[in-house]
């Protein structure tokens, strides 16, 4: 008895209930006497029918099971010997039939009782006292029961409610046809203990609840709810959108794999990201202009793979013209994710010539306006139809560039140096040891510089090779420049010592029997 | 570390650089005789030692810029990319070249003419390689 009061720690029903029948006094001698016997029989019990519980695959966590089956075994003792229904014996049957901790689930407590009263005794009159007979009986529902935590939740879900179900048609049925009711009582008990091991099994192994992910999709949505009221709420400035989104970057940096957790706007994009970038900031754009969740923009964006940096600022300019003032630091925003992302392998020519047009504005405007003519109607039509006819100030979509080279340089600045902030907290942490915040603007301007130095010559290089995109042959020649590669260290030396296997496997071309090159050359 | 490098080259390579450790060497004395200051030795040998390897680099930069753009001539294009970084420098080098274009335009343009007189060829090679040691 007392393994069953370590088993529920909580103080459930069940256990109060079985508080009860211990302690209380039994009405005659006999009831004590087979109560007793059942108390020792339920002992002694215990070890062997834990045994046939890991026999039967059931894990000793299992308390639960071993206990019910137990305490059927238990209360065989009590019921066959007992054939009036008494207070004792309906408690009792509660003890047997009802779940762990059916707080969700009052319900079930008092309806499979009757059931299961008609049951077992007409299962007693078949075979009495035999322990043999009852032990093959309860087996099938401990295997079944067992094998339930296997199969997902959604069967148990199901079973759930087609025992709610069968609970709310067949259980008057049952009792009228204890003959008939047995298969479906049998199946009722059956999904009973098929409903009970979700909740046990919640509440004794709370680690395996998987909550965290649910809290954070509330927090995203609070965050965007807040961001939003935020911007609406304030002039769209970059320095008033950066305090809420002071707080994000620890979690953009270790929430790397969820797109949408990333700090708004075009004010402070991060730089670990390339492509799912321009989808967070064009969504919510979208969503600060027209007020509710433009979510199917996102998805739309994200077909559209090359033209995403363009994109995003194309989708901003569908905004009405209150927003056009943040057009710019979105645009700066995306110019700053073209210079990051563009010293990737896969970065496009247009993230080039977006990085170029604060640079080059005084030498070369003409080549420029051609090169940034070429990308904007290649990769969103409607939006450039679009941005011509809400921008007023510029007639054509030559001059757009223009625009914000001018006019949002100081935003531009904001957003690069709030997308440099995971490359500074790197530096921080490699520093070993606290720096001054002078030193941090130095950090951030030095990386400024090279960042911008490294997409210039990049591009350069790619139209030294008369291309419009950047290939993997101009970041070689980079490397070269810079020192790292050498006559006696070749790319793929530096590859087979600092990228991890799988990347290995892609970069380096490795020949296989048949004439075959993985990766095709 | 002024005399290691030399130590380490084949003779050609040695009699280019006391070549060019010559010339830096009456460069500085023209800058001394502007500037009213004295070289040191050092000075001008550390000059010198930078002015050869710098010399090294930009010939492997150009050799890598035109194999880049799949070429095996070094072309003005190479090396207007070799002096970017510097605007001054670049502004400088592209006035130079398109000088020189347009010399090469013109003088083109007159060995047209003149080759329709007499020998074509003979005087455009010439012209060519007059054109060529002027680059």
């Amino acid at each position: 008895m007392a393994d069953f009061y370590n088993s529920d720690s909580e103080p459930t029903t069940r256990t109060l209930l079985r508080r009860v029948l211990d302690t209380a006094d039994s009405r005659t001698p006999r009831r004590l006497r087979s109560a007793g016997a059942g108390a020792q029989r339920a002992l002694l019990e215990t070890p062997s029918s834990r045994r046939l519980n890991s026999g039967t695959k059931t894990t000793a966590k299992q308390h639960s099971h071993g206990a019910r089956s137990i305490g059927r075994l238990a209360h065989f003792q009590v019921s066959g010997n007992l054939e009036e229904q008494t207070p004792r014996t309906l408690l009792k049957n509660i003890l047997l039939t009802a779940p762990e901790s059916s707080i969700l689930m009052p319900e079930t407590v008092v309806k499979p009782v009757p059931a299961l009263q008609v049951v077992q005794p007409s299962r007693k009159e078949s075979s009495r006292g035999s322990l043999e007979l009852q032990l093959p009986e309860f087996e099938p529902p401990t295997t079944l029961a067992a094998g339930l935590p296997a199969p997902s939740r959604k069967k148990q879900r199901l079973r759930l409610s087609v025992f709610q179900q069968e609970v709310d048609q067949g259980l008057p049925h049952s009792q009228e046809h204890p003959g008939n009711a047995d298969a479906s009582s049998l199946t009722s008990s059956l999904n009973l203990s098929f409903a009970t091991p979700l909740q046990p099994q919640s509440v004794k192994r709370p680690g395996l609840a998987r909550r965290p992910p649910l809290r954070r999709a509330v927090d995203v949505g609070a965050l965007l709810q807040d961001l939003r009221d935020d911007s609406l709420a304030s002039a769209p400035s970059g320095d008033s959108l950066k305090t809420p989104i002071a707080t994000l970057p620890t979690d953009t940096v270790l929430e790397d794999t969820q797109p949408f957790s990333q700090p708004l706007v075009g004010c402070s994009p991060s730089v670990h990201h390339f492509l799912p970038h321009p989808f967070p900031t064009g969504t919510e754009d979208a969503e600060r202009a027209m007020g509710h969740g433009t979510q199917s923009s996102g998805p739309g964006l994200q077909n559209h793979m090359s033209g995403a940096c363009v994109a995003a600022p194309s989708l901003s300019f569908l905004e009405p013209q209150p927003w056009s003032a943040a057009a710019p630091e979105i645009i700066e925003a995306e110019d700053s994710q073209g210079t990051v992302e563009a010293e990737e392998p896969e970065g496009s020519s247009e993230d080039e010539n977006t990085s170029d047009r604060p640079e080059l504005a005084a030498s070369t405007p003409e080549f420029l306006q051609a090169k940034q003519l070429h990308p904007i109607p290649e990769t969103a039509p409607p939006p450039g139809v679009a941005v011509l006819s809400s921008e007023t100030l510029e007639p054509a979509s030559a001059r757009l560039p223009r625009k914000p080279r001018t006019a949002g340089s100081r935003p531009r600045q904001d957003s690069y140096k709030a997308g440099l902030n995971h490359y500074i907290k790197l530096f921080s942490f490699y520093a070993k040891m606290p720096m001054e915040r002078k030193a941090f603007e130095m950090v951030e301007k030095c990386l400024d510089k090279y960042f911008q130095q490294l997409c210039n010559d990049l591009e350069v290089f790619a139209a030294h090779a008369g291309r419009k995109t950047v290939r993997p042959e101009d970041l070689e020649l980079l490397m070269r420049r810079q020192g790292l590669i050498t006559d006696q260290v070749s790319l793929y030396v530096l590859v087979e010592r600092h990228l991890p296997l799988e990347y290995r496997q892609l970069l380096i071309p490795c020949a296989f029997s048949g004439n075959s090159v993985f990766p095709a050359l | 570390m002024f005399v290691e490098g030399k130590e380490a080259l084949n003779p050609a390579q040695k009699r280019l650089k006391a070549a060019v450790h010559y010339t830096v060497g009456r460069l500085c004395e023209e800058v001394a005789l502007d500037k009213e200051m004295q070289f040191s030795k050092q000075t001008i040998a550390a000059i010198s030692e930078l002015t050869f390897r710098q010399c090294e680099n930009f010939a492997k930069d150009l050799e890598m810029f035109a194999r880049h753009a799949k070429r095996s001539t070094i072309n003005t294009e190479d090396v207007k990319l070799l002096a970017r970084r510097s605007n001054s420098l670049l502004k400088y080098i592209t006035e130079k070249s398109d000088e020189i274009a347009q010399c090469n335009l013109e003088r083109k343009a007159r060995k047209k003419k003149k080759s329709e007189d007499g020998n074509k060829s003979s005087r455009e090679t010439a012209e060519a390689e007059a054109v060529d040691s002027e680059d």
